[in-house]
């Protein structure tokens, strides 16, 4: 046996000794990771959904009323002369008129005695190659002759917007909160289990034991336990999201509204990230115990 | 490696005549005026000066309380003295760094009066833990197991657990333990303490054989007869003070 794999073995039997409460943290680190997990997973939908919503629907421009056709042509020309406009579509007055009864369906009888007067701009429809652009691209059109107002054409994911974006608030605020307290759990299981072998450090100190060999069965005990947990919380949303995902609208299928990223696409990212975290908090929780309670 | 460096930089640059005298006689343990008291209330020692030789078997005698188990704590610098130097191996411990302290306590060994054994493990896995401790290879550990277990005559108990061997043996496998890392000290607490007349006599004659073989030895003990029949120098303490330093025993005394 290797020193390497008798100090494993040590943190491993420490596990063993103290099982229902190394279970009991574990489970708290689970459910941390949990949350951490589910936050990458709905921020990365939202994101992709913002970006595939930005890309689809592009920009609005709405043209003065009562300009020349020339002039709609050479307003559509300069625009396609920017850098990175894909294609400009263009949406008569009437076209417009015809959205706004098909959005509002039976309730569009108010629009009914608009047909003559029609409220509605006409406008062009921009998409461009690459999301990051958007704001340049909009600075040009703006500076367009015959155009008066160029939006971002989002309506349908404003919404999307403001609940990831609450959503994301509380899975931070709660999945922080959860990190710390996972820390301190772990931090109070080391010391419990440095207490239940005082008798064994105690003996090696007068052997001539250093610190760090002293000290490394407990931090192998923390990332164990912290490995473990980011497995098992890995496992359990792949499985959820494998499930659910074969019952949500998929992503470029939808109307545009909101659709949820294959799993091939996320699932590295969460792996990495957890795996990360609790590696992190097992060495962190257990080094924080070490300092205080094994003065050697 | 680094120890020995140090220590030959020492003795370049010391000039005090002491420090120059401890490397001409090759005294491995030197205490010089040493004073210790606890939280400044109980003073355990009063100015308590002696060397110890290179290979030398010695007794700390005194009735409880006098100091002799403060005078192994301070040598293998569980405590520092409050006044006054402890000098092992010509190194002052209390200008040890506290990362040097697990490298110099693997030239001393120690047992204690009551062995202090991992009950979980096998004799023979409580003697490769001390040896992983050190850090020693697959091959050195193999080798030193058998060595020592054959020096405290336990070869063929190695898979006994301690709960399983009469106190004796179970000393011995203590003192296993303690040799296992090539200590040039060995230094026991009341060894036979909890040990039977007989068997403590057979763990003396044990620390005879050891010390014949080159180790210096410091034994604290109460049993009066050993000391007078061996013939050692004894250190008589007696309420913190060295009461008497000299070979052939401390008969007047009662401890
Ligand atoms: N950790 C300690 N804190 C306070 N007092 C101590 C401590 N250790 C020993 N003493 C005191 O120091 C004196 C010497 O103790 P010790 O060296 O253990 O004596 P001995 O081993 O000769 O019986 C005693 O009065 C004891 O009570
Ligand atoms: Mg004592």
């Amino acid at each position: 046996m290797t020193t390497r794999s008798y100090l494993l073995k040590e943190g491993y039997d420490n596990l063993k000794k103290n099982a229902s409460k190394t279970f009991s943290t574990m489970l708290i680190i689970f459910l941390t990771l949990l949350i951490v997990g589910i936050f990458i997973v709905i921020f990365q939908n939202v994101n992709h959904n913002i970006k595939e919503v930005r890309e689809q629907q592009g920009l609005q421009a709405f043209i003065k009323d009562g300009i020349k056709e020339s002039d709609i042509e050479y307003a559509r020309s300069e625009i396609l002369q920017i850098e990175g406009v894909k294609s400009v579509d263009y949406i008569s007055k009437e076209a417009s008129y015809q959205d706004a009864l098909n959005v509002f369906g039976d309730q569009s009888y108010f629009l009914e005695g608009l047909e003559k007067v029609n409220p509605f701009p006409a406008s062009f429809i921009v998409r461009f190659y690459n999301i990051e652009e958007a704001n340049a691209i909009k600075e040009k059109i703006e500076k367009i002759d015959n155009i008066y107002n160029v939006q971002f054409n989002e309506g349908t994911i404003n919404a999307v917007i403001i609940i990831s974006r609450i959503a994301n608030i509380f899975l931070i605020s709660v999945g922080s909160v959860m990190l710390i307290v996972s820390m301190f759990i772990i931090s109070n299981t080391i010391k419990l289990a440095v207490y239940s072998n005082k008798r064994e450090i105690y003996i090696m100190r007068y052997i001539g034991a250093t610190n760090s060999f002293i000290r490394k069965p407990f931090i192998y005990e923390g990332i164990i336990m912290g490995v473990v947990s980011s497995l098992t919380s890995f496992m359990t949303i792949s499985i959820a999201y494998v499930v659910l995902y074969a019952r949500l609208p998929k992503v470029g299928t939808s109307l545009g509204i909101f659709g949820f990223i294959p799993y091939s696409q996320l699932w590295y990212q969460v792996l990495i990230i957890l795996l990360i975290i609790g590696l992190l908090i097992g060495m962190i929780g257990s080094a924080l115990s070490l300092r205080k309670y094994l003065k050697v | 490696m680094k120890k020995e460096e140090k220590v030959s930089i020492r003795r370049n640059t010391t000039t005090s005549a002491n420090d120059v005298s401890i490397f001409k006689n090759d005294s491995i343990i030197e205490f010089k005026n040493v004073t210790k008291d606890y939280n400044h209330e109980v003073v355990a020692l009063n100015k308590v000066s002696f060397k110890i030789k290179k290979g030398e078997f010695i007794f700390l005698v005194g009735p409880s309380g006098s100091g002799k188990s403060t005078i192994l704590k301070l040598l293998v610098r569980e405590e520092l003295a409050t006044e006054g130097n402890v000098i092992v191996n010509g190194q002052d411990v209390a200008n040890l760094k506290e990362k040097d302290v697990p490298f110099f306590r693997r030239k001393i060994g120690f047992v204690f009066q009551d062995f202090r054994l991992l009950y979980d493990r096998t004799v023979a896995e409580n003697i490769i833990f001390a040896l992983m401790v050190v850090g020693a290879t697959e091959r050195e550990i193999k080798m030193q197991l058998a060595n020592v277990l054959e020096l405290v005559g336990l070869t063929g108990k190695e898979n006994y657990y301690p709960n399983q061997l009469s106190g004796g043996e179970q000393q011995r496998v203590a003192l296993a333990r303690a040799l296992a890392t090539k200590p040039s000290v060995l230094i026991a607490d009341e060894p036979t303490g909890n040990l039977d007349p007989k068997t403590a006599d057979e763990i003396f004659k044990m620390l005879v054989e050891i010390n014949n073989r080159g180790t210096t030895i410091l034994v604290v003990t109460h049993a009066k007869d050993t000391v007078d029949k061996l013939n050692k120098r004894v250190i008589a303490l007696s309420a913190g003070r060295v009461i008497s330093d000299e070979k052939g025993g401390y008969a007047g005394y009662d401890y």
